[in-house]
């Protein structure tokens, strides 16, 4: 392990998990009731991030925030996953006008720029966490489809599946002993990198005002509510969110491109196609 | 190459009918009632049944699409009650400071990365290039509204930069209009002062906003360069006796920069995404804060169009940069010419 | 003959690359001499350090390889040491090279003519526009390339893997050096083209009187076109002649059994080919004895063999002439090629 970034990435997911997971439950603080006694506090050692407008401790807001961004990302990223993938393997391997109107779909959602996609969902659906979570995984669904797919053709089309087929393996089961466990080992692949672009968006979302509604701790939310107050001098409100996504997607990229090149080590697969390099908003 | 265009354009009105559909499944027929939201929460059903008429939602699906598209087309996107305009007036007021601050955005963004992809790649720099990579996963994972707040605390605070005040101080009147971009009109009028304050309120937003742009070209051009400065014809070129700058020059930064067209597509997604997430920051008066003025204060009509708007002009500039990228490398460009 | 004759004189040439495992030395103490005119052949399998030489001589190693000793005399300048810009004044004035892959020795996206104007405006920059164009069209002219005015605009993809060859040969050639070094010029071509190029090249060199290194891993190349042959093995030259010296007698146990690996009508009835058994030497980790030991037919076990690193033995007065190698049986295997040939 002669890595220092992938360590320091490693180590800072830790912290943040760790932040999620047992914050709650080691700092008492309320995230969300309003104390008007103690409004624009700055740091110290009651409140390590300071207090916003309405009293209430950026610390405690800081860690439901991190553990509403870890647990939606996750959540996405296995429902694009999931979704996306079965997609793309149906319409690899049963193909005709299932595979055609299937990509159809996936070119006319890939028309949109994620982020605006994302915005016409919540726009649609009501603005609100449920909504940005559903938007995002509706943009990430076709990278999933598209790169299953061409695995599914790939292996479709390579000797030994061709040798199974004359040998009287029917079907079904060619695709379900054969091709479904070579076509899905891309997915994790992709997975890893697509959960930065997740949190991004969702915080995205939430800063403009689509995604987490008032009093909620998401992060994004927390930097709009900052916006307001920090150029009088409260800057603690809007940092530490921004500091904690930046860490969280960051820390994940890197990790992701080590998995990359530990599980693909040409390249040819994920490619990161959905990967915060090129599609964060 | 004719047939090419054709194709690809054709492709693309494809790819925008399904977006346009897309976009009205998800606009009209989710489960909140426009036209409730346009009299109001607590306005009596009758109210609410007369704005749906008006709307024509009582229409079947596929007649409310055909208005849908139509009233698109014709450049009829609705009424913007937030600016008290129509739509596409208020989108044309403020086109021109979307799209010079996204100029500004990209060529700072291209400049950097390509000096920086130079000294990381020349003459191979083992600390610099560690450093990039680094700064690029850095610079994705950036929001880039929380950077814009960052550096208007930071600079701003102290005088060095403009707040959060738009295109030009309060007291500098815009120069006479004739581009609309303001640095542009200044230099044809000869008013240095104001071209010097809108250079000036431009730069935290343009890195603001290029900062995403910079992250991802710069991991391009490395990856390009690298590829590229193992050829053999920069050997071949440096035998010729030209020096190893000059063969890098010649032979590599071209070889290296061409490919990057492709990924114009990605670039402007970036910025459109951008300018919705950046410009607010800045009070910058273009479409990306009069689109979250409009969520902010459920005008959605101008959100609507917006969202049209992104999708067709991120599909038109795909086919665009897709051509474009066709017509400039010689290895797509024409037939296979005489052979033997 | 005395160095001042020389036109290209390498004595001592060593060149490292650094590599994880500690450094891999490509070129070991080489001495090369060519007079003007000459055409030498370095013969070799890949990984031999052929190719490293040749780089190493124009000065074009690139990190983490290094020179890092011996002296590479063109025309009497010594060019170890030079800078950038010095070599580069020497390079494609004095010295030429033609690559193996002709395909990626040419940029795809610049003009064959672009291409070419370079390497002439390069050393003569006061030439007009239109001489240039004109000195660009006699050498595609003169490479056999038909109605070349047509095809200065075109890009390399247009032409074919053969006149991209040709293109390179009139590159490393727009300048008349006194040297061309040709790096394994028609391994990548096909056989009918193969034998074009060559006695093309041939042509053109006798025409200007210009030195050849060639650089193949093909002895029939070289039968047919080098004056005289360097065989080398792990970075070393092993065995030195005239060419009809070498063929006459390999005294080497790595030529002959070179020689022995290629298919030769006459000889069919001796039984199948024989292929040399094993794999080159790691060049980071050579043996304390004869590199060439593990694989040696004739000393392999030998005790000798193993532990001492064999000196250069000149041999004189053996059939076509003499011949230099590194072997410590060299002077009982010349004396066993005499017999033979004396008994036929």
């Amino acid at each position: 392990m002669r890595d220092p970034q992938l360590a320091t990435a490693a180590g800072l997911i830790g912290l943040l998990v760790a932040v999620a997971v047992l914050g709650p439950v080691l700092w008492d603080q309320d995230a969300v009731g309003i104390d008007l006694g103690a409004t624009l506090q700055a740091p110290s050692w009651a409140h390590p991030m300071g207090t916003d407008d309405l009293g209430r401790d950026v610390f405690a807001r800081f860690m439901s925030g991190a553990r509403i961004s870890l647990t939606i990302g996750l959540v996405a990223v296995l429902a694009g996953s999931v979704i996306g993938g079965a997609i793309g393997l149906l319409a690899g391997a049963l193909s005709g006008a299932i595979d055609l109107v299937s990509m159809r779909v996936m070119d006319a959602i890939l028309a949109f720029p994620p982020l605006i996609l994302a915005m016409a969902v919540t726009v649609g659906l009501g603005a609100g966490l449920t909504s940005a979570a559903i938007g995002i995984v509706l943009t990430s669904i076709p990278f999933y489809a598209r790169l299953t797919r061409a695995d599914v053709v790939r292996i479709r089309s390579a000797n030994y599946i061709e040798a199974a087929g004359t040998l009287g393996a029917t079907r079904m089961r060619v695709i379900c002993r054969h091709i479904v466990p070579n076509a899905i080992v891309s997915v994790p692949i992709l997975a890893a990198a697509n959960f930065g672009y997740v949190i991004l968006t969702l915080a995205a979302l939430g800063f403009v005002g689509l995604g987490a509604q008032i009093p909620t701790p998401e992060w994004g939310a927390m930097i709009t509510q900052g916006q307001e107050v920090m150029l009088t001098g409260a800057w603690w409100i809007g940092v530490f969110p921004g500091l904690g996504l930046l860490i969280a997607v960051t820390a994940t990229s890197i990790l992701a491109d080590r998995v990359r090149d530990l599980l693909d080590p040409s390249g040819r697969r994920a490619g990161g196609a959905l990967s915060v390099k090129e599609t964060a908003p | 190459m004719t047939a090419r265009i054709f194709g690809r354009v054709a492709g693309s009105i494809g790819a925008l009918f399904g977006a346009s559909v897309l976009a009205f499944v998800f606009l009209r027929l989710a489960p909140s009632d426009p036209a409730r939201l346009i009299v109001g929460e607590f306005a009596p059903e009758e109210a609410v049944e007369a704005q749906r008429r008006a709307l024509g939602l009582h229409e079947n699906i596929v007649v409310q699409y055909y208005r849908y598209m139509r009233d698109f087309l014709t450049g009829d996107w609705g009424f913007s009650y937030s600016t008290g305009t129509p739509v596409s007036s208020a989108i044309e007021a403020r086109l021109p400071a979307t799209i010079e601050l996204s100029l500004y955005a990209f060529v700072l963004a291209f400049a950097a990365a390509l000096i920086l992809a130079l000294l990381a790649t020349y003459r191979r720099r083992p600390v610099v290039d560690g450093a990039l990579r680094t700064v690029s996963f850095i610079g994705l994972g950036t929001p880039p509204f929380w950077l814009g707040l960052l550096l208007l605390v930071t600079l701003s605070g102290t005088g060095l930069f403009p707040g959060p005040e738009g295109r030009l101080q309060p007291d500098v009147a815009a120069p006479p209009n004739v581009t609309s971009l303001y640095t542009v009109d200044a230099v044809l009028a000869g008013q240095w002062h104001t071209l010097g304050d809108a250079l000036w309120h431009m730069t935290l937003p343009a890195i603001t906003l290029g900062l995403v742009p910079f992250a991802f070209l710069v991991r391009l051009l490395r990856a390009n360069l690298l590829e590229v400065a193992r050829e053999p014809f920069i050997t071949f070129a440096r035998s010729k006796g030209l020096s190893r700058w000059t063969a890098f020059r010649r032979h590599a930064l071209p070889n290296a920069i061409l490919p990057t067209v492709t990924a114009g597509g990605l670039v402007f997604a970036h910025l459109l995404a951008g300018s919705v997430l950046v410009e607010r920051v800045f009070a910058w008066p273009g479409v990306g804060s009069l689109v979250v003025g409009g969520i902010l204060q459920q005008d959605f009509a101008v959100v609507q169009a917006f969202i049209l708007l992104g999708a067709a002009s991120y599909v038109a500039m795909n086919a665009v940069v897709d051509v474009l990228y066709s017509a400039i490398d010689p290895r797509t460009r024409g037939g296979q010419g005489l052979q033997g | 003959m005395s160095a001042g004759e020389q036109v290209l004189s390498v004595s001592g040439l060593r060149t490292v690359f650094a590599a994880r495992g500690g450094a891999v030395t490509a070129v070991r103490d080489v001495d090369l001499d060519v007079s003007p005119g000459e055409k030498v052949g370095i013969v070799g399998e890949s990984g031999s350090g052929k190719s490293a030489l040749a780089l190493s001589i124009l000065g074009l190693i690139e990190p983490p390889g290094r020179v890092v000793g011996g002296s590479v005399r063109l025309n009497g300048q010594e060019l170890v040491g030079l800078g950038d810009r010095e070599l580069g004044n020497v390079r494609g004035r004095d010295i030429g090279i033609v690559f193996q892959d002709p395909l990626t020795s040419l940029n795809p996206v610049k003009k064959i003519g672009t291409q070419l104007y370079e390497a002439i405006r390069r050393h003569h920059p006061r030439l007009r526009k239109h001489e240039v164009r004109r000195r660009a069209l006699e050498l595609l002219h003169d490479v056999e390339i038909s109605s070349p005015e047509r095809r200065l605009d075109d890009f390399p993809h247009h032409y074919s893997g053969g006149m991209r060859q040709r293109v390179l040969i009139a590159i490393a050639l727009a300048n008349r050096p006194a040297v061309l070094i040709a790096d394994e010029p028609t391994t990548a071509l096909d056989t009918t083209t193969q034998a074009h190029v060559l006695w093309l090249l041939d042509r053109l060199v006798t025409e200007h009187g210009t030195a050849v290194i060639l650089i193949t891993h093909n002895l029939g190349v070289v039968a047919e076109f080098c004056d005289s042959v360097h065989v080398m093995y792990a970075g070393r030259f092993v065995e030195s002649a005239s060419t009809p010296a070498l063929f006459a007698n390999q005294i080497h146990p790595y030529t002959e059994a070179l020689l022995g690996s290629i298919l030769r009508p006459d000889r069919l009835e001796e039984g199948p080919l024989a292929a040399i058994p094993g794999a080159p030497p790691d060049l980071a980790d050579l043996p304390p004895g004869c590199p060439f030991e593990p694989r040696c037919a004739f000393g392999n076990g030998r005790e000798i063999c193993q532990t001492v690193r064999p000196e250069p033995v000149t041999l004189t007065g053996i059939l076509h002439g003499s011949s230099e190698v590194e072997c410590h049986f060299a002077e009982e295997r010349a004396a066993r090629g005499e017999l033979a040939a004396e008994r036929t």
